[in-house]
């Protein structure tokens, strides 16, 4: 990191502390603003045409993210949530499963235009530009680009079927990710365009392609019993490629972002997404920035992708044992086992993989702690998630059924059902274990609804996903809120035994906002005390949510 | 409260008041629109992205190129130079020329020309053509009973021209035979703390010392390779070469039986691993003449007996036997703890495992799932010293 990229953070997030500070000062800044909670963050609304790409090498992310701690590491909240703690669609999230019904089969779909795709017609259209896994560049009938990418033979339909599920989850969450398909690729039907080109590493040029370097590639991949390949085509994204974006900072040129990625919740919630699908490969490096053209507007629109490496594929090899429990380099278990002679081992070591298919690689349940879980190295994002933002996302986490899991993974189509069974199984089980762990871990009361006469209802997800028991108690705390200054006057306290409550007629009369603070007594989850602040805002039509807070 | 909420509320006390979250958002975007800076990259980034992009992929290039290394065992760092070009034959060819120079003024020039993969790669066949010359090669004397008090050097020049072929009838089997003409002569070692050779040795107890002679060599081998991944944690590779040495005059033909068992096995998710290698060579000679000494095998360095000087002893039989432990400390990186065991004999019948020279020691190897890159290796117990080898590449 240079010393500017380490300092603007810093300088940021002082200024954000100062504007904290100063708030009940000037008193003229409202807690609430009348479009409060906002569903929509316009950050796509300034030009950033002048925006240039940053490629991060792997050497580099991997370096900087393990020797440098790139961004700022804090335990405060994240940073571009709105007053109701969720995360507003913008460039970067698009909220989908978390916040609307999404049938199986739009969740099956995810970003894809076409039921399927046939590569009849197609042409090679260039060298694969980056990455392990074998492929290259084609042009449908349309001129449209795709990127082709083979199965190793160790490993048939592993790493194709880990990118269909990978970027339907992906999808359903609510990022931006790029169009996926399967289709078989018949060799003998190849052509090869008159302008591919290829970088080729003996010369440092690009060179003409040439029916060898498909050759190449055919060597180094997985063939079908009927000769064929069976490949993954990702449709390129529309706009013009600024490489990746980081787990930190911003970027400096792009006058619409202005939060630190470290402090963006679908970024640090990424995490618990993570930890479900395996996907230690989340990385800068498998982002994708694209300069999006709408209009006259032009903006930057981030991408996930690149889910080659998730569940128990590694791409090219079945997943390594480390991957999803230690970073590539974790200091004290490394110093441990050398002042040991190796007699101190890795609890992953341990850890016995059942005979599956090929194609599901080495992924399992059983071991599986989510807490625990960790990408190949540092992300600063995932380091700053708080319980918040793991809630947050396990709740998204927790909308799936498993009727949905199985038509996802469906969608790899292995030719072996027992690897669709295995990874709906293992699938499920890491699911249940994500949501043992961050629906519990902090107060999960949510759907609060004040109607007009003043019933108080709310909700428990973690009930919802049959994680844990409704609480035994719920001790509510209300008070009048001036949108200026905070909770105002004195506090009414009560005791409820069921989720709902009354709230005390005097406070609501002549109020404008009204605040109740909840704590949730449960002998097993004890964090369920800490209390969730909610406000209410008086409408016309009753009462509306435009507060909650779960962690300070 | 989050960003949308308490940063705007900056702006705000700089700006007129926005109204709504919307606005203030917006004036906190037009605030950063009008201090856009460019994005810099900054030193470490542009080092890596230099070494990576350029850097690196220059050393894989065609075309001129340069390499570092050694020439062979005790040669010293070594700098070379050299031209290739693989793209021959739509890339089924390759050519290879190059010259390196050591530290301690070893020079090898070398030319190959290498065609592979024309039958689903299950074939390869190569020539090549080399000389080189080693101006500081230990001797000790022949025999396991060789004193290290002993010591001398030899200059060891030798032109060499061969081919070779082999095919792959699996994807772990490879058969194959190759022949060469080489012209090998010895001289007085130019190592100025060691006195020449023939100052300690004549030609009864060093054959070939100063002798002009011209070989043949012909050899068959056999290779069986199923270790997983190349940089071994599991399986074995096993290599057995036949070869005859026919000397112009004859009275220094022989024969030689090399034989290189290595098995590899792992636990606990093949981070900890147990190596072995049991390695033997034996030479007949033909009509009752003599073998040359620097054609003879040799035990002690980096790949034999680590606890050892290299070239500690020569003689027309060897037995080798090795054992590692290897325990992987982070990823790319195992430790390793190390026992040797080998000796050389006059006599094939001596060619057991008693009287065994030991030596053990502990290392460390960076690695690829392609292999060692660097190794280090402090070799102990010897009774002749401690020795400390950094090496590229792996022992076995």
């Amino acid at each position: 990191m240079s010393s500017r990229s380490r300092v603007l953070p810093l300088v940021s997030f002082a200024l954000v502390t100062v504007a904290l500070a100063i708030q009940p000062i000037s008193s003229q800044s409202p807690r609430f603003y009348p479009d409060d909670p906002i569903g929509r963050d316009d950050d796509m609304a300034l030009d950033a045409s002048k925006v240039v790409p940053i490629e991060d090498s792997n050497g580099y992310d991997f370096v900087a993210n393990t020797f440098a701690n790139p961004g700022v590491r804090h335990d405060i909240r994240a940073q571009n949530v709105n007053t109701v703690d969720e995360v507003p669609d913008s460039s970067w999230f698009v909220n989908r499963i978390g916040h609307r019904p999404m049938s199986t089969a739009e969740i099956v779909r995810g970003p894809d235009r076409l039921e399927s795709i046939s590569l009849d017609g197609w042409k090679v259209s260039g060298g694969k530009s980056s990455g392990l896994q074998a492929g290259f560049r084609m042009t449908d009938p349309a001129g449209q680009i795709y990127q082709i990418e083979f199965d190793p033979p160790s490993n048939p339909e592993m790493a194709t079927g880990a990118e269909m599920i990978g970027t339907a989850f992906y999808h359903a969450f609510g990022y931006h990710t790029v169009e996926v398909y399967i289709a078989e690729l018949d060799p003998s039907k190849l052509e090869i365009a008159d302008n591919a080109r290829i970088n080729d590493p003996l010369i440092g040029e690009r060179r003409r392609l040439t029916r060898r370097d498909v050759e190449d590639v055919f060597r180094r991949s997985a063939r079908l019993p009927n000769g064929r390949y069976r490949v993954l085509a990702s449709r390129f994204a529309e706009g013009a490629p600024l490489g990746n974006f980081r787990y930190y900072g911003t970027r400096p040129d792009d006058p619409n972002d202005i939060v630190a990625h470290e402090d963006r919740r679908e970024l640090r919630g990424a995490r618990v997404f993570g930890a479900w699908l395996n996907h230690d490969d989340s990385r800068g490096v498998n982002s994708l920035d694209m300069l999006q053209t709408e209009g006259a507007r032009r903006y930057v629109k981030h991408y996930m992708f690149d889910f080659g490496s998730i569940m128990g594929s590694g791409t090219v090899y079945a997943q390594r044992h480390r991957a999803g429990n230690e970073y590539i380099v974790e200091w004290a278990p490394g110093w441990l086992t050398l002042a040991t002679l190796g007699l101190y081992t890795r609890d992953w070591m341990h850890i016995e993989y059942p005979r599956v298919p090929q194609s599901v690689g080495r992924f399992e349940a059983n071991s599986f702690d989510p807490a625990k879980w960790r990408p190949e190295y540092p992300n600063p994002a995932f380091e700053n998630m708080r319980a918040d933002d793991a809630f947050w996302a396990a709740r998204i986490v927790a909308k799936f059924s498993e009727a949905d899991i199985r038509a996802v993974v469906e969608k790899a189509r292995y030719s072996d059902p027992r690897a669709t069974e295995y990874i709906v199984e293992t699938l499920v089980e890491r699911r249940k274990r994500v949501l043992d762990t961050w629906l519990t871990g902090i107060s999960p009361l949510v759907d609060f609804a004040l109607s007009r006469d003043g019933q108080l209802t709310f909700a428990n997800a973690a009930v919802e996903a049959s994680v844990a028991t409704a609480a035994g108690s719920y001790r509510l705390k209300w008070s009048r809120f001036d949108n200026a200054t905070g909770p105002a006057g004195a506090a009414v306290e009560a005791t409820s035994l069921e989720p709902r409550a009354v709230a005390p007629a005097e406070l609501l009369a002549g109020s404008q906002f009204v605040q109740v603070e909840i704590a949730s007594l449960h002998p097993q989850h004890t964090t369920w005390a800490t209390p969730v602040t909610v406000q209410f805002r008086r409408q016309a039509d009753g009462w509306a949510l435009v507060g909650v807070t779960r962690l300070k | 409260m989050g960003l949308l909420l308490a940063g705007p509320a900056l702006a705000a006390a700089q700006d007129a008041a926005p109204a709504t979250r919307e606005e203030v958002l917006a004036q906190t975007r037009r605030e950063k629109q009008t201090s856009l800076t460019p994005y810099r990259s900054n030193a470490l980034e542009r080092g890596m992205r230099l070494a990576e992009e350029h850097a690196i992929p220059i050393l894989g290039r065609d075309g001129f190129y340069w390499k570092g290394g050694s020439l062979t065992t005790g040669s010293g760092f070594t700098y070379a130079g050299g031209w290739r070009n693989r793209r021959l034959f739509d890339r089924q060819g390759a050519v290879d020329f190059w010259a390196g120079r050591s530290l301690k003024g070893y020079w090898k020039v070398e030319g190959r020309f290498d065609v592979g993969d024309p039958v689903n790669g299950r074939l390869v066949a190569g020539a090549y053509a080399n000389h080189y010359s080693y101006p500081e090669e230990w001797f000790f004397g022949l025999g396991p009973d060789s004193s290290r008090d002993n010591a001398t050097s030899f200059h060891l020049t030798n032109t060499i021209v061969g081919g070779r072929a082999g095919v792959r009838p699996t994807r772990m089997l490879t058969v194959g035979g190759g022949v060469e003409y080489s012209t090998p002569e010895v001289g007085p070692g130019h190592n100025r703390r060691l006195p020449p050779i023939d100052e300690r040795f004549d030609e009864s107890v060093a054959p070939g010392l100063f002798r002009s002679l011209n070989f043949v060599r012909t050899n068959a081998f056999f290779e069986f390779d199923y270790r997983e991944p190349r940089n071994a944690r599991q399986g074995g590779w096993y290599r057995m070469v036949a070869s005859r040495y026919d000397e112009s005059t004859d009275t220094h033909s022989f024969s030689r039986f090399d034989a290189d068992l290595r098995q590899y096995a792992s636990i606990l998710a093949e981070r900890r691993v147990l190596a072995l290698r049991l390695a033997a060579s034996t030479s007949t000679p033909a009509n009752d003449g003599r073998i040359p000494f620097y054609l003879m095998p040799t035990l002690g360095g980096h790949d034999s007996l680590r606890g050892f000087h290299d070239y500690r002893f020569r003689g027309p039989h060897a037995i080798l036997a090795q054992a590692e432990y290897r325990f992987e400390v982070w990823s790319g990186l195992d430790a390793a703890l190390f026992y040797d065991a080998g000796k050389v004999a006059t006599e094939r019948n001596d060619l057991n495992f008693k009287n065994l020279e030991t030596d053990y020691g502990f290392g460390f190897r960076f690695n690829t799932d392609n292999g060692t890159i660097l190794r280090i290796d402090a070799g102990f117990g010897s009774g002749e010293g401690k020795h400390l080898y950094i090496v590229f590449g792996d022992v076995f």
